[in-house]
């Protein structure tokens, strides 16, 4: 099946039409979808910023950023222009080569893990056999770079943060893996456009939410607490540890802690959206509109309407994860340690393997529903 | 394994139970969020402060008589008044006087005990400086009166909660002849002059 | 030799010299986090070297299980025990190094011999790409279904062993006995009971009942 528009397809061809090699079109070719995909990345990192913050002014009776540009939208690039030209201060103490390097294991997987993410049928980077696995094996890498951090930093709070990110990162990745298995096998297949495929069809109606409800509020407590998110931001918990691994970064380094904790969030919320919102999927699937009003599906502007949707889609439902999540940052309060990893160990792993046995049971009884 | 089956049962019971309580404090956050923002924009707007607000401290030198009441009542023995006696006339004559702001705590004792009333209070609060020590008032600062917030015309004033109109939150947008709940106080004094009469 | 050519070329180039470089280092260096961190780089050269070999799924797995849960545990295992001590030198220390260096060459002749001897056809099935989960799974409930479900036998003894441990209950009571009569992690801080059982001692505030404190 490959309907929708083939961007690659087109421009190598518009290439080889100007007189280029078909090799040659491919390498211009190549970068393109790499650098769009991550100045989208930090835009939507950007967004995401004065999204916190607006929002986190409305839920506190506040007005938030409002001088800065319209509705204080220039705020975060104002906030990175600071960090850039911030003093760079690595403590004497510290171990400069490991405290270096920490920030950028931590942001480069983050970043890595955007190859995967579909907004329309072929609008990813590439479309990967192993898919989201790629996404989970990626984001075990982290914890290294925060343990990297912690431990160079010659700080015990930032030691102790480091250590915590890290137990809190392996914990909450089990679950977290068992309710991707669940959707892997209900979709056959681990490749994330399949995952949306699988999905599209019946609307709204054939969203993942339906056939996986526990595994979507598993796979959404576990992804706020791998991105370290308020009720589970125990490496930085204020009160307890300064800053955590952070407390030691100034500047830049810094700045590339706080760039990866938002991009993983805006990463989570869209695997959330890929994995249990249908994607790229209008509420109302664009064939059935498109035979109703008569229009053929291959008719050009119908096409271009249907990957700008698909877009649209995928970030409206990316966002309103976002909302969610800082909704619920100022809702609930952070839990202890042990709480927290009580809730990982001995209520979320069981209940996501019991919840990947009735998927497998749901599988075998009722094939027709549950992707046979 | 009934008793294993009650286990999970309340178990499940638990858990349905606290995420209900999540769902009612999102919805409680959520009923935030279409709240009118209460902020007073600190440079552009202050709030008028109440008649009894404790504020940097006013000091009239030619009332002053040097008794050092000011000194014995502050919990820190803060102000330093410097004098000397003159023989001729028999009395303390002042030379200097100062308080220490980044020291002292708006207690506001020496005003309420000083004999000849040269201490008061004013309505001045943001007084910050780069330099600690430009904190310490000597008697020709303390003698200056602050903007009142009212006449400032780079300021909007805004009134306090305590002085809204009954139901009011927001103090934007009064309009002019508001009231605030409650009687006033010299309304207070004159029904009860009233009665006194009768 | 096109593009994709010379792009594999060089990256087994730079995967290979970082794996031997970070693997050296884990052995040569002194300070035991750098080589644990160092371990984490060869385990990510590997992951590269599969995909080199069309293993995408092999590569994510060694990713995620290797760095993602081995080396942040051996990270941790460093991390929490920090006991500093001086090693005591010993007498005959060279019959160790000795051996060590014995052993370390006999493993490198045999590695080496068997490396030699092996013919290194290439294979002519078809590269299982994208479908190679399908494959290994088949594998797995296959011909390798021992292997497998032994490996599966082995973790669930490893899980069942730290449950063990992590609940005190089960430990015999001599042990405990022992640690508590040797505290070696307390502060040097006099225990409450003592201040307050010692009646008409100054600070008996701190252990008195606050009915007692009223009168």
């Amino acid at each position: 099946m490959n309907s929708g528009i083939d961007l690659q397809g087109s421009f190598i061809q518009l290439l080889v039409d100007l007189g280029l090699s078909a090799e040659a079109a491919r390498v211009v070719w190549l970068p393109l979808p790499m650098l769009l995909v991550l100045v989208g990345a930090t835009l939507g990192v950007l967004v995401t910023t004065w999204l916190e913050r607006k929002i986190s002014a409305a839920a506190q009776q506040r007005i938030g950023p409002e001088f800065a540009g319209p509705l204080g939208m220039l705020i975060p690039i104002a906030d990175g222009l600071k960090l850039l030209v911030k003093e760079d201060i690595i403590p004497a103490k510290a171990d400069s080569l490991l405290f270096t390097l920490g920030p950028a294991i931590v942001v480069i997987p983050v970043f890595l893990s955007f190859l995967i993410v579909p907004f329309g049928q072929n609008l990813l980077i590439t479309d990967l056999g192993i898919g989201i696995f790629l996404w989970i094996s990626l984001s075990s890498i982290a914890p290294i770079g925060l343990l990297m951090a912690g431990y160079a930093s010659n700080n015990k709070y930032s030691l102790l943060g480091g250590l915590r990110a890290a137990a809190q990162s392996i914990s909450y990745e089990i679950p977290l893996a068992l309710s991707v298995v669940a959707i892997a096998m209900m979709s056959n297949s681990l490749s994330t456009v399949d995952i949306v495929q699988q999905q599209s069809g019946y609307g709204i109606l054939g969203w993942n939410v339906w056939r996986q409800p526990i595994g979507f509020l598993i796979f959404w407590i576990a992804a706020l607490a791998e991105c370290e998110r308020l009720p589970f931001d125990l490496p930085e918990a204020e009160e307890e540890l300064v800053a955590g691994y952070q407390t030691e970064y100034a500047g830049i380094k810094f700045g590339l802690f706080y760039l990866g904790s938002y991009v993983n969030l805006v990463l989570s919320s869209l695997f959330v959206s890929v994995l249990y919102l249908g994607g790229w999927n209008f509420i109302i699937p664009i064939e059935v509109l498109a035979d109703w009003l008569g229009v053929s599906e291959s008719t050009p502007w119908l096409q271009v309407i249907t990957g700008s949707l698909g877009i649209i889609m995928t970030l409206l439902k990316a966002y309103l994860l976002v909302f969610l999540a800082i909704l619920l940052r100022w809702t609930l309060p952070r839990v202890r340690i042990d709480q927290l990893l009580d809730l990982g160990w001995k209520f979320l792993l069981p209940v996501s393997l019991v919840n990947l046995l009735l998927t497998a049971a749901l599988k075998l009884a009722f094939p027709f529903a549950f992707g046979g | 394994m009934l008793k294993f089956l009650k286990q999970v049962t309340d178990y499940t019971k638990e858990a349905v139970q606290a995420a209900r309580f999540i769902g009612q404090g999102l919805s409680v956050t959520f009923d935030h969020m279409q709240r009118r923002p209460i902020t007073v924009q600190y440079p552009y707007e202050k709030l008028i402060p109440s008649e009894r607000f404790r504020g940097r401290i006013h000091f009239e030198f030619d009332k002053c008589i040097s008794c050092e009441v000011c000194v014995r009542v502050c919990p820190i023995n803060l102000p330093v008044v410097d004098w000397e006696f003159n023989k001729e006339t028999k009395k303390k004559k002042l030379n200097h006087y100062s308080i220490d702001f980044g020291v002292c705590i708006f207690c506001g004792n020496c005003v309420e005990y000083c004999p000849t009333n040269c201490l008061s209070m004013t309505e001045e609060y943001d007084l910050s400086t780069y330099d600690r020590h430009e904190l310490n008032f000597d008697n020709v600062a303390l003698g200056r009166l602050p903007y009142k917030v009212t006449e400032d015309p780079m300021v909007q004033p805004l009134r306090e909660l305590a002085y809204l109109p009954k139901g009011v939150l927001d103090p934007h947008g009064l309009p002019p002849g508001s009231r605030r709940a409650g009687k006033l106080p010299e309304e207070i004094l004159e029904e009860a002059e009233g009665n006194g009469a009768k | 030799m096109n593009l994709a050519d010379g792009v594999q070329i060089v990256s087994f180039g730079v995967l290979a010299l970082m794996m031997l470089g970070a693997a050296l280092g884990v052995v040569l260096l002194e300070n035991i986090v750098y080589s644990a961190f160092l371990l984490g780089g060869v385990f990510i050269s590997i992951a590269g070297l599969y995909i080199l070999l069309n293993a995408g799924f092999v590569a994510a797995a060694q990713v995620l299980i290797y760095v993602g849960a081995v080396n942040v545990l051996i990270l941790f295992g460093i991390m929490l025990v920090n006991k500093r001590q001086n090693f005591v030198p010993l007498r005959n220390a060279w019959v160790g190094k000795a051996t060590t260096a014995v052993v370390c060459l006999g493993l490198f002749a045999l590695l080496g011999a068997m490396v030699l001897s092996t013919p290194w056809a290439i294979s002519t099935a078809p590269v299982a790409g994208d479908t190679s989960t399908v494959v290994i799974g088949l594998h797995f409930f296959s011909d390798f279904l021992l292997p497998f479900e032994l490996a599966s036998v082995l973790l669930l003894m490893a899980l069942i062993g730290a449950i063990v441990l992590a609940r005190r209950e089960f430990l015999p009571d001599a042990l405990e006995r022992e640690q508590t009569q040797q505290p070696v992690l307390t502060l040097p801080e006099r225990p409450r009971e003592l201040a307050s059982a010692a009646p008409g001692s100054p600070d008996r505030t701190l252990g008195t009942s606050p009915t007692k404190r009223n009168v």
